[in-house]
């Protein structure tokens, strides 16, 4: 038995359906002798460069262990399961169970968006009163000079 | 540098990775960042995963 950690890129306009995805697949991997050991489903995330015209893609990361045969099978079942625009499986020593840093970040993104639209609206107060100021003081100079 | 020395260098953690390569996606070489072999060779594959997962540039030009 090996530890597998997979990486899969999934189409975008599936994101919602992923629980019928996630059901398909397990049952995938059951059939193939695997164990998911642990499941993130990161989610809708912008890809650095377009994949088969997508922008967008939502990520998943396995943890798994089962046997070596049953990779090479995994991969071609990966290869022509048109839900997944791209997949990477790696043989690692040991199972990261801990939230990965992608997980956290994107937690992260989520609340950020909320905070933003929070602060803008405290900062436009503060500055604003300050450009008049100034501009008063330069008509007071010109005035006496 | 020398602080990054015990950092993990692997293919989730963006933002680590992104200090090591330029503006146009070019992975930095060693003798300009000052990472030792063995941590490079890490650095490398792992920036190299992170492309390949559309989590990193290739390059600064894609379409």
């Amino acid at each position: 038995m090996n530890n597998y950690e997979l990486t899969l890129i999934l189409n975008p306009d599936l994101s919602s359906k992923f629980d019928d995805f996630e059901s398909k697949f397990s049952k995938v991997l059951a059939d193939i002798g695997f164990e998911t050991k642990r499941l993130e489903n990161i989610g809708r995330r912008q890809l650095a460069y377009s994949i088969l015209n997508h922008n967008k893609g939502h990520y998943v990361i396995y943890q798994l262990e089962g046997p070596a045969a049953g990779a090479v099978e995994l991969e071609t079942k990966l290869k022509y399961d048109t839900a997944v625009i791209r997949s990477l499986l790696l043989k690692v020593d040991t199972l990261s169970l801990e939230d990965s840093l992608l997980m956290i970040e994107s937690r992260e993104a989520k609340k950020a968006p909320e905070e933003i639209k929070v602060t803008p609206p405290k900062g436009k107060v503060a500055e604003e009163p300050k450009p008049k100021e100034d501009v008063a003081e330069d008509t007071n100079t010109t005035e006496t000079e | 540098m020398s602080q990054d020395a015990k950092k993990n260098f692997n293919y989730k953690n963006i933002d680590l990775l992104k200090r090591y390569i330029t503006e146009t996606g070019k992975i930095i070489p060693a003798r300009v960042s000052n990472v030792s072999a063995a941590e490079q060779r890490k650095l490398t594959k792992s920036i190299k995963i992170a492309r390949f997962l559309a989590l990193l540039p290739y390059t600064d030009s894609h379409r």
